[in-house]
Parts: C-alpha cells; sequence; structure tokens
C-alpha cells in the first residue's frame, strides 16, 4: 500500500467532518493507503464514492470527468487533466484538488 | 424614446468653449452599438481620426451607461468609459460600478462626450437634463475623497444624493496610469483615462439622483428574471461570501498569483492575505453599489498588526495581489493602506504594481541605489518606501517622474538587463495583478491581443459553458485556449455595453432576458455575440488606424517568461505564441498574418464603411 496526501481546496471542510483536518475554511487534508498501480482518477473516483460532497464539487457525474473548473495539482506542479487519467501514484504522493477560476 | 430602458440623449460637453449640447440618439444607432463601450467605440470611432495623440484636446473621453443601468436589475450603477489611453495611445475602455451609470440616466442622459481643453480646471455638474460647467480651480491638487467631501459640501447635498467621479493629483499630474475614481472608492482604472481628464482640465463630473427618466417594458419579467441572475450571481465562486479576494489562495494553487515581479512563485503566507481571512480578522461594513444584493464592496477596519485601526475599503482581489506579494508583503493591514493610498492619489493599481515591483527587484539587484530612488530603500515588503514612491509618481517629482510613465517606457529608458524584467504587453497596457504564465494562458492571451486596453474576451478566467460552448479543459493547452478565446469573444464586450457589475450578472443568458424586458426587444444570444463582435472589430480598425502593429500584440520578455518554481513551473506559453496568435486570429475572422480583420468579417458584422481603414 501506498500512503497518499490530497488536499481539497474547495471551502467544503465543513460538509467533509471529521475524516479530513481543515487547517482553513478553504483547506481539508487528508492522508489515503492506495493499492500499487492505483491512479490519480481512481483515487479521486474512490473518493467521490465515499464523500458526496466531493462527488459533488470535483467530477461531472455524466461524462465522469472533472468538472471544468477543477484543476489538479500532482506533487504541488498543476497537471493536464489527461494525465489526470493516467498517472499512477507512488508512496509519499501528494494531490490537491482546487478551482482554477475563481474571484478575481 | 420609444425603446425602454434610454433616455435617448447623450450631452456634448465642449470644454475649450465652455458650452454643452444635445445630440439626439436615433433607434438604429441604439439598436446597432446598445451603449457602454459600444457607443464609446463607435464615437471614438467617428470623432477621433488618426493623427489626434491621447493628450491632444481634439481626444474625445466618451462616459456612457447602458440599457440596464438604473432599471431595477441589481447592481446596475456601472459606466464605461471610452478615450484614447496614455499607456497605449490606442483604444481605451474601462468600466466603474457604484453610482454613476444609474444616477446619469437619471439625471436625462445614456452618456457624455467631452472633448477640447478647458482654460482652468472645471467639474460638470447634471441634474434633470441640465449641465453647467463649473470652475473647480479651488479643487486643484485634492485627493479623490477631499474631492469628493468638497464638492459634497458646496453642493450642501447627502452622500448619495449625488454620485461624483473624477481625478486625483495622478490625473491632473499626467501619470499614464491614472484613473478616474469615484462614489468613495470605484475606479475606471486602465490605461490612463484619468490622464485625458487631467489633459483637458477636467477634475470631475458630478450627476444628481433626479428621478427615472427611462421607461421599462415589462417589469413583471424584468422582476422575475432579476431574482434568477441574483441567485446564479450568488452561487457563482466565492465572491458573494468572501468578495473577490475570497479566490486568491486557488490562484495560489495553480500559478497566478504574481510574486515579486514573477522572480518567484512561492508564498506561503497566502492563506493570511486572502479574502477569508480579512472577513473573518478585520471588521467589516457592507458598501454596496446602486441596487446591489450581491453586495460585495465592504470598508474594512484593520485590528491587527502595524496598521491596527486603519479604515478603508475592503481590497479588491487586483489590490491584494499587488500590495501583497507582488511587492513582498505579507501584512494584509498593510495592503488595505497602500490600497487606499493609490486609490486615492487616483492611479490603476496593477500598473502601479508591476512599476513598482519592477522598482524593487532593480533596487535588490543593485540596478538602482538608494540615492537613484531619492533616498528610497526600495526592499522587497517596505510598504513605507512604496507608499512614499506612490506619492512621487503621482506628483511626478523627483524619480517619481520617471516611474509615472509606467514600467514599460520607465524599463526601455533605464535599459540594460532591467528591461526584460518589466511585464507589460508591448501595446503598452497592463495585465491585471495576476501571473498568468500560471493557469491563466486564457487571459494572457486576451491580454496581448485585446482592443480595449484591458480584458476582452474573458473574464476571471474564461467561462464558456454559461453560453453553451465547451469548456477548457487543459489550461495550458495552446489549442484549447486559442479556440476558446475567439469563439467566446463577444458576449463580454456586449456585457458591456449594458451598464451592469459583472460580479452580479454572472449569467449571460438571464441578463438578456432582462435586457429584452426592460427594452421590449427579443435579442437572442446569438444577436449578443454579433453585437459583441461588431464593437470588437469597431475598436480593432480604430486601433490600426492608429498605428498599432501586430507585433504589439506580444507579451514582454518576463510576462511571457518560463516560471521558474510553484505549480506552473517550466510551463512555457510562447513555445507555440506564433501558431496561437494565428489560430485566435483567423477564428475571429481576421488575418494571420497581419490580425486584421478581413473585409467579409466587417461586412458580416455591419461594418463595411470600415473596409476602406483597413
Amino acid at each position: 500500500m501506498n500512503r497518499i496526501t490530497i488536499e481539497i481546496w474547495l471551502w467544503i471542510g465543513k460538509e467533509l467532518g471529521d475524516d479530513f483536518a481543515s487547517p482553513s475554511e478553504m483547506r481539508s487534508i487528508r492522508e489515503e493507503s492506495v493499492a500499487e498501480g492505483t491512479t490519480i482518477k481512481q483515487l479521486l473516483d474512490d473518493l467521490a464514492g465515499r464523500y458526496p460532497p466531493i462527488a459533488r464539487s470535483v467530477l461531472d457525474t455524466k461524462t465522469k470527468r472533472l468538472l471544468p473548473n477543477i484543476v489538479v495539482n500532482y506533487n504541488d506542479r498543476v497537471i493536464s487533466p489527461h494525465i489526470v487519467h493516467d498517472q499512477v501514484l507512488k508512496d509519499g504522493d501528494k494531490i490537491t484538488v482546487l478551482p482554477i477560476y475563481v474571484g478575481g | 424614446m420609444d425603446i425602454g430602458g434610454y433616455t435617448g440623449k447623450i450631452l456634448r460637453v465642449d470644454l475649450s468653449k465652455d458650452e454643452t449640447s444635445i445630440m439626439e440618439l436615433d433607434r438604429s444607432t441604439i439598436e446597432k452599438w446598445i451603449g457602454g463601450v459600444g457607443f464609446g467605440a463607435r464615437l471614438l470611432y467617428e470623432e477621433v481620426p488618426a493623427g489626434i495623440e491621447w493628450s491632444d484636446p481634439d481626444n474625445r473621453i466618451i462616459w456612457t451607461s447602458g440599457p440596464l443601468a438604473g432599471s431595477g436589475v441589481y447592481g446596475a450603477g456601472t459606466f464605461n468609459v471610452t478615450s484614447k489611453g496614455s499607456l497605449t495611445n490606442l483604444a481605451g475602455c474601462s468600466q466603474a460600478n457604484g453610482y454613476f451609470g444609474a444616477y446619469m440616466k437619471f439625471s436625462g442622459f445614456d452618456g457624455i462626450v467631452f472633448q477640447g481643453r478647458a482654460s482652468d480646471l472645471v467639474y460638470l455638474w447634471i441634474k434633470e437634463g441640465k449641465a453647467e460647467i463649473r470652475n473647480a480651480s479651488r479643487l486643484a491638487g485634492k485627493d479623490v475623497w477631499e474631492m469628493e467631501d468638497a464638492l459634497r459640501e458646496e453642493l450642501g447635498v447627502k452622500e448619495k444624493d449625488v454620485s461624483i467621479y473624477g481625478i486625483g493629483p495622478a490625473g491632473e499630474n499626467g501619470v499614464r496610469y491614472s484613473a478616474i475614481v469615484g462614489d468613495r472608492g470605484h475606479l475606471a482604472a486602465h490605461n490612463g483615462l484619468g490622464a485625458v481628464m487631467g489633459s483637458k482640465n477636467l477634475k470631475a463630473v458630478v450627476a444628481c439622483r433626479g428621478e427615472k427618466t427611462f421607461e421599462v417594458k415589462d417589469p413583471a419579467r424584468l422582476k422575475e428574471k432579476n431574482k434568477a441572475l441574483f441567485e446564479h450571481a450568488k452561487g457563482f465562486g466565492p465572491v458573494y461570501e468572501w468578495g473577490s479576494g475570497g479566490g486568491l489562495s486557488a490562484l495560489y494553487g495553480i500559478g497566478c498569483l504574481p510574486v515579486r515581479n514573477y522572480t518567484t512563485n512561492i508564498f506561503p503566507e497566502h492563506e493570511q492575505m486572502n479574502g477569508q481571512y480579512m472577513r473573518t480578522h478585520f471588521e467589516i461594513r457592507s458598501k454596496p453599489c446602486y441596487m446591489c444584493r450581491i453586495a460585495h464592496v465592504k470598508e474594512v477596519t484593520v485590528t491587527e498588526g502595524p496598521y491596527r485601526g486603519f479604515v478603508g475599503e475592503e481590497p479588491e482581489y487586483e489590490q491584494l495581489a499587488a500590495w501583497g506579494p507582488m511587492i513582498g508583503n505579507t501584512d494584509l493591514g498593510a495592503v488595505v493602506m497602500l490600497s487606499r493610498e493609490v486609490d486615492r492619489l487616483g492611479m490603476d493599481c496593477n500598473e502601479a504594481s508591476w512599476t513598482i515591483g519592477w522598482v524593487m527587484e532593480c533596487y535588490e539587484k543593485n540596478v538602482f541605489t538608494k540615492r537613484d530612488l531619492d533616498g528610497l530603500d526600495m526592499r522587497w515588503g517596505n510598504v513605507e518606501a512604496v507608499k512614499a514612491m506612490l506619492n512621487k509618481i503621482a506628483k511626478r517629482e523627483g524619480v517619481g517622474n520617471l516611474f509615472a510613465e509606467g514600467v514599460m517606457r520607465a524599463s526601455r529608458k533605464t535599459g540594460g538587463v532591467a528591461v526584460d524584467w518589466a511585464v507589460y504587453t508591448q501595446k503598452g497596457c497592463s495585465p491585471r495583478s495576476h501571473d498568468h504564465r500560471g493557469g491563466r494562458w486564457a487571459e494572457l492571451l486576451d491580454t496581448c491581443v485585446t482592443n480595449t486596453s484591458t480584458l476582452e474576451s474573458t473574464w476571471a478566467g474564461i467561462h464558456p459553458q454559461l453560453v453553451d460552448l465547451p469548456a477548457v479543459h487543459d489550461p495550458f493547452s495552446h489549442e484549447e485556449v486559442s479556440t476558446i478565446n475567439a469563439k467566446f469573444n463577444g458576449i463580454r464586450q456586449f456585457d458591456d455595453c449594458l451598464g451592469t457589475c459583472r460580479f452580479a450578472s454572472t449569467d449571460p443568458k438571464l441578463q438578456l432576458e432582462c435586457l429584452n424586458a426592460v427594452t421590449g426587444w427579443k435579442l437572442t444570444l446569438e444577436d449578443a455575440f454579433t453585437i459583441g463582435r461588431r464593437v470588437i472589430n469597431q475598436l480593432r480598425v480604430f486601433n490600426f488606424r492608429h498605428g498599432m502593429k501586430k507585433e504589439d500584440e506580444r507579451p514582454s520578455t518576463r510576462y511571457g517568461s518560463v516560471p521558474v518554481d510553484g505549480p506552473a513551473e517550466g510551463k512555457n506559453i510562447m513555445e507555440k505564441w506564433d501558431w496561437m496568435i494565428e489560430n485566435y486570429y483567423t477564428l475571429m475572422g481576421w488575418d494571420p498574418k497581419t490580425g486584421k480583420p478581413l473585409p467579409k468579417t466587417l461586412e458580416e458584422l455591419g461594418l463595411g464603411e470600415l473596409v476602406k481603414d483597413v
């Protein structure tokens, strides 16, 4: 199993409850254990299945793709949404899910 | 006027002759250009021929409202200013909210065209169809807050009896990025429109509240659609709850926060500088614009740090970025102080910050010494030195005279390696306070190819799904970005014809329903795009006639550089810049090699008479 840190920057900490640490209104953080060979997309699908606020805020339920206003950072680097589907996670990786077009 | 939403009159003010007159609007002009930036673009083209420079008395400065202003649509106090601006010496179009757009119409006018130059400093007063040019010499040198106070006292009116917009010392002294400021902290900031006012010896315009002077054709339908529009705006991003600064940390997360003049993208203090922090730590009071229920405009009292007790307007996102990470400052109270200072002096925070940030980098790297900078210690984060420099710029005092020219001209005059450190477009207009090299390539492209001198196609990113276009999935795809920018272009300029605030009118379809209810029209989304594209092409022909070249539609070296760290490290927009530009031009109906509108494009937009100009 690989340990992955997942950060959600979508102001949904109150909805996610105690499973996530919420150091601020915006950020929710959790560590996940995933099987060898798991991709970013598979991890997001799994989280969406367990946490309705993530399903609502991150994935398009019809197309199963990321919502158009969502971007994913992999180890603090923005990655193309196409890579999200294929990138295999390694132990110690960090995934950040955040909105791309907000405010100012 | 038998079209709802219009007074049918434009006021002409000849400052050289000290006289005013009325222009009647005809139906075909209204239907073709709608108002706001549409009226401005057309009048500028008709009245300012090639060879007239921004500071020439024959330049025009055109203030226009739109059919929704004052109609009852929430947040519809917006007006547009169009002129040949001082940063680009090309068209400049900028909008401000507050009350003026509504009050100008209640005073009997859909717009005001200023021409000439007054022999002494003056202001314009309008009320119930009357207009007077009045002496303002006693207001010389006053900042915009003092100006508003002095005029209200002189007129014996209460705060909301009048809307006042004008210029501070920066505009009077011809600072190239001076703004038109009014209603206690709102700005038409882009392309030095305040400097144009200053060149005409026009200090301010006062519009009295008055009574509604136009009809709303279908009030019941307007009420229904307006309510739906508000609900949409309320749920669109974090602005309703946290202000435009609510997205600051998210922008940091995608590499879009400008940090120390683009020298890095690392700024771990972002969560103590954002809208959430502001609204949970500082004292906040609402200061909504005309009939606005979104009410994102606030006044704040700083409650911690060295500026505890300081009272100012809540900084918008651009101010937070400009006076926080951009200059290496991590104290939010200092951001409130500097935001207030730059507004008070009457300057655009964007260009001011690009200039100050560049000065600081030059100082840190020994291009400028303390002596070069009139004794100011311009190290990163020294906010009191920044405040002092802003005052020097506004007065064109000492080294401030150089920096009053804006960062493109100041860097070119300085020369050497420092030229490559300045953030600007080759036209001379400023990006907004982002690092567009991060996840906002759409805005970087838009900033370079715009005809308005500020955003044209995009707004706070790009939202094509609002008009049933495919969303951009990969913000770093040259093809997706240039294609969607072109396909989406038009609806935002249509929006800027209407006299409403973007934050309160987030759904273009509902906004169009409101327009049809007010005017009695049956415009479709396709009509709206056509009108918006007509405005864009009108401005583009004006700009080519005034000397714009395709080569000007590029970022400066630093603006188009590759981020060296942070979330967007290594992303390179310039890798396929030429391809991206040609794709964009082609989809806009412009010659891919020259960028000039093709005759077919102009004819399809009802602008066949412009073919001879390109």
